[in-house]
């Protein structure tokens, strides 16, 4: 009898103990490991209640929003760790880990949640960004359904890749696309960079051999280049490739690294004839311990203890402004409008062992950003870029007399307009593989063209903008030209310093074309050139 | 909510373990009699927790099974109020069609109106959500009228009582399905000392781990394989995945067996035994011996034999049992495939293995069950038809890939797993309890501390484990819920 009383004893005080841990200790909110604000409290109403959804939520806020919650996952995947057997760990070795969370975190319309934090963050400071959590815009949609991570080699050199599986065929939304803005704003050199991700250049033998989860991308970018009219590719492929013994990928973060973005900077630059400063002109910083997004994705413990170096670089002449206009989203991530322009500076400020360090270009997607002060060449550009265009414009600075950065997830106006407006004269598409061979991302980007023009963006009078005379100038310019996009007269009487709280028509116009792009294999809809 | 719950674990326990003890003292100091205390306010405790822990995931349904039991305790009280023989029938019956109206109208009428338009016949099909448990406490109603009827036990004279058994939270949404019989005397004359719940508060950790830690781990693999993505599926990967689902279905539903068992253990009632060992099976006939017992014998006791079992129209009773053994699983017609494929092959074994049990080499006679098994559980696996004819073809090799690398990557990564499954399907759990007392014969000291100490450790690491792992699990719901 005693001993059962002793059994008895032990168990219930570690239950004892768990429960006091899991009932009265502080509830996590963000998950640094998932990147994502963990699930709230639901609110009560007595029709949740009888749906059952009430119940439901309560459920799973109590065990999303678990205290320690990443410290306990870390424990479960050390664990699952354990399960594996390796003869002998070579770096020919790899695992392989399926997309069971990935596929919704990358999808461009359910990503969002993560991104939140960013915003929230971002229209928070005025500066610089603290180190707190927010989270890298992951955009890339995943196009297989049996998609997944692989984890690759060992102890420090651990590699984590995503799997990719288009087609030629799933990338002539996007072909149709980039050559509808050829066609429309005739005036404007287009380019297209369609940026390879890193299992290209890091696929382990043994997975390239099987059939399974890998597919080239060389050949898909041929087909894009081949296809485009009027448009001018952008071959960063070789380019890559042929630095791909250096750090051009970050190998815990499905991004590309800020040296790769160099190269591929300065390919753009050559197509574009203009002057690019060598790598050695930039300023180089380190943040130290990074460790990205693959960690979450992979949820492979190899990944968190192989931290690396995310190196980037800034130009070392500060003399250009650069203006923010923060896009506001509501909570379900529908356009609502746009802030007020400010300036600030477009490299953020990380510490060693943020997990957040490709936010150092911009801190956030929800923008539409304006570089001015490079040379008076003339070129104006303006990028129309995914999460991995993100680290490609701070090279260019003194290459364009303005950079305009615009994300096409976000960018709430006609294009055709802002391009105008802008006196654009260089139009550069950057797009990872992923988006590139998907049909939805091509319809959001198609749609800028014939967006109508909002009804409804803030309206900072010049009195109103920032302090300085050229931000003033800057946003004298910007508000002219919204002013012409918006015929809404109910903007003038709004208090200038007010955040204008942007109708649902503007969120609708937004985010009507199709946030979940379709697996490549279905994109029927492709243009008759091949 | 599930066992393997957060919620459930953290908070429904606990509030339900504080509760009961109150009631327990109250019992106590209500009654004279020591070895008769009053069950009343536990039970009461334990029908609120049960009703509170079914409406969790169905408020709106709590209310059917409700009326569902209460329309049962009349019936039983009408059986037992008249005497003549064709009254009682008639009770009998009556009984019994109201339960398999309900469970027809809430599981099966989707299906036959579906199964009529595919006939040509245009109803409109209704959309109708299933109950959770609905099969399970519609089985044990009756049950109930049965065994009232066969005078096994007698009719509760008490509303709450039979609204007990039949809503009882351990056994309520995924069986076992326990038989008024077994657990009648106990409702309100029970009994537990500190070895019930040494045994039971085990018997739910182990029951927790095969679910937490193996079950949920196999689905992933599964669905990785069988989920999605079937047109570019490899033999090896069917035959992996597949793999896979035979454990996970195994150790999901023994698991929550398990616990059902532990938490009855805990408050005093012994369900019987869900499962024996399935996979050590050497025949089907066997397998289905030692597979969700408390199935197999319902339909024994409950439908073959009373249709005359072994003596008359054997094969048409046994069409008729396989038929709704598969038909119980779910409403789609791969279940019903699937129950008269077992039927069959255990017919097909009466002339063939059965008598040459003896002169076949057991490993033979393993290697074929688990075959026939497994490919069960393919059919089980796809409630979509044209899936299924994919995923045959793909493990009978008619696809272009042999194997590819993720085949190799489900076995490596997870080759501990695989391990520790395909031993943990043998029966470890009598071995490892014997084996201090024949290590230390005479010396029952120490083999006592061997095996306690053995248990508090295993214990120890099987909850705090099952909890780590429960923490950002995706893939946590039990299988058997939806039958």
């Amino acid at each position: 009898m005693l001993r059962h009383y002793i059994f008895l004893t032990l168990t219930g005080l570690i239950f004892l103990a768990l429960a006091i841990v899991f009932l009265f200790f502080p509830r996590s909110t963000f998950s640094e490991l998932e990147r994502r604000e963990l699930k709230r409290a639901p609110e009560f109403s007595t029709e949740k209640l009888f749906s059952g959804k009430y119940t439901d939520e309560l459920s799973s806020w109590f065990s999303d929003s678990q205290p320690f919650r990443d410290r306990f996952m870390s424990l479960s995947m050390s664990l699952k760790k354990l399960m594996a057997y390796n003869p002998g760990a070579t770096d020919e070795q790899f695992s392989f880990h399926q997309a069971d969370n990935m596929e919704s975190a990358l999808m461009p319309g359910a990503l969002n949640a993560e991104e939140s934090a960013a915003a929230r963050a971002l229209q928070a400071e005025t500066d610089a960004l603290p180190d707190q959590p927010a989270a890298a815009g992951a955009d890339a949609p995943i196009n297989s359904t049996r998609g997944g991570t692989f984890v690759i080699g060992s102890g420090e050199n651990v590699r984590a890749l995503m799997s990719f599986s288009g087609t030629e065929k799933s990338a002539n939304p996007y072909i149709s696309t980039v050559n509808e803005y050829a066609r429309t704003m005739p005036g404007v050199k287009i380019y297209s960079m369609v940026v390879p991700i890193a299992i290209e250049f890091y696929c382990p033998a043994a997975a390239r051999e099987k059939k399974g989860l890998y597919t080239p991308q060389l050949p898909i970018i041929r087909h894009i280049y081949s296809s485009l009219q009027g448009a001018h590719p952008v071959n960063v492929y070789n380019t890559l490739n042929k630095h791909s013994a250096e750090n051009i990928y970050l190998r815990t973060d499905h991004h590309w690294a800020p040296l790769g973005a160099y190269y591929a900077a300065r390919e753009f630059a050559r197509t574009a004839g203009v002057h690019i400063p060598e790598l050695t002109d930039f300023d180089q910083h380190t943040i130290h311990r990074f460790v990205g997004t693959m960690y979450g994705f992979s949820k492979d413990i190899a990944v968190k203890n192989a931290p690396e170096d995310f190196v980037y670089y800034t130009p070392k002449n500060k003399n250009h402004t650069c203006t923010f206009t923060i896009i506001n989203l509501d909570k379900d991530f529908h356009v609502t409008g746009e802030g007020k322009p400010y300036k600030t500076s477009f490299f953020k400020k990380f510490k060693d062992g943020s997990s957040n360090a490709y936010l150092t270009f911009m801190g956030s997607d929800f923008l539409i950003v304006k570089v001015e002060g490079g040379p008076r060449n003339g070129r104006k550009l303006a990028i129309l870029k995914d999460s991995y265009g993100n680290a490609l414009p701070g090279y260019l600075f003194d290459s364009f007399e303005e950079v305009h950065v615009l994300d096409f997830r976000y960018f709430p106006r006609n294009i055709v307009q802002y391009c105008r407006d802008n006196g654009i004269t260089d139009f550069l598409f950057v797009n990872n593989i992923f988006n590139a061979c998907s049909t939805g991302v091509a319809a959001k980007q198609k749609a800028l063209l014939t967006r109508k023009a909002p009804a409804h963006t803030s309206q900072p009078s010049a009195s109103a903008s920032p302090k300085e005379a050229p931000a003033k100038e800057a946003s004298a310019k910007e508000s002219s030209a919204s002013a012409k996009d918006t015929p809404a007269p109910t903007q003038e009487s709004q208090a200038p310093a007010q955040e204008s709280q942007a109708p649902a028509q503007e969120s609708q116009a937004s985010t009507s074309a199709p946030s979940a792009p379709e697996p490549p294999t279905t994109s029927s809809d492709s243009p008759t050139q091949n | 909510m599930v066992f393997s719950d957060l919620f459930f674990l953290f908070v429904f326990l606990p509030a339900f373990i504080l509760l009961y003890n109150l009631c327990a003292w109250i019992d106590r100091r209500r009654t004279s009699d020591p070895l008769h205390p009053s069950m009343i306010w536990r039970n009461g405790s334990l029908v609120v927790f049960s009703l509170l822990f079914y409406a969790w995931g169905e408020p709106v349904y709590v209310l059917l099974m409700i009326v569902t039991v209460a329309l049962n305790y009349l019936a039983a009280l009408w059986m037992t109020g008249v005497h003549r023989q064709g009254w009682r029938k008639l009770a009998l019956t009556t009984g019994i069609a109201v339960n398999l109206l309900v469970l027809c109208s809430f599981k099966y009428l989707g299906f036959f109106a579906r199964t009529l338009n595919s006939f040509g016949v245009g109803v409109e099909v209704p959309e109708i959500a299933l109950p959770i448990g609905i099969s399970f406490y519609i089985f044990q109603s009756v049950s109930y009228l049965v065994d009232v009827y066969r005078c096994e036990a007698p009719a509760q004279r008490r509303y709450a009582d039979l609204l007990l058994y039949i809503s009882m939270f351990p056994q309520l949404i995924a069986g076992p399905i326990v038989r008024y019989d077994t657990i009648a005397r106990e409702i309100n004359d029970r009994h537990v000392n500190a070895e019930d719940l040494s045994d039971g508060v085990f018997r739910f950790l182990i029951g927790l781990g095969k679910k937490v830690i193996l079950a949920n781990q196999f689905s992933e693999i599964a669905d990785r394989f069988l989920a999605n993505g079937l047109d570019s599926l490899s033999t090896g990967g069917a035959w992996i995945g597949i793999l896979a689902f035979t454990f996970q279905i195994y150790f999901d539903f023994s698991g929550y067996s398990d616990m059902a068992i532990g938490i009855g253990r805990c408050l005093g009632f012994h369900f019987k035994e869900n499962f024996n060992h399935p996979y050590c099976c050497s025949s089907i006939t066997d397998f289905w011996r030692r597979w969700h017992m408390s199935l197999g014998s319902f339909f024994r006791d409950y439908v073959y034999i009373p249709m005359g079992g072994n003596r008359r129209r054997q094969w048409f009773n046994i069409l008729v049992v396989w038929f709704l053994t598969g038909m119980w699983h779910g409403a789609s017609w791969n279940f019903i495939i699937w129950g008269l494929y077992f039927g069959l092959i255990i017919t097909v074994e009466k002339f063939t293995i059965i008598p040459m049990h003896a002169r076949i080499p057991r490993p033979l006679l393993h290697i074929y069950s688990l075959l026939i098994v497994v490919l069960g559980w393919g059919i089980f696996y796809f409630e979509d038809i044209k899936a299924l004819g994919t995923f045959f073809s793909a493990i009978f090799g008619f696809t272009p890939h042999a194997t590819d690398f993720t085949v190799e990557s489900a076995i490596f990564d997870n080759f501990w797993l695989w391990i520790t499954a395909i031993v943990f399907c043998m029966p470890v759990r009598s071995w490892a309890a014997a084996l201090p007392q024949r290590l230390f014969p005479t010396h029952s000291a120490v083999s006592g501390t061997i095996s306690t100490t053995a248990r508090i450790v295993s214990a120890a690491l099987l909850l705090i484990v099952s909890v780590s792992l429960l923490i950002g699990a995706t893939n946590n719901a039990f299988l058997y819920t939806r039958f």
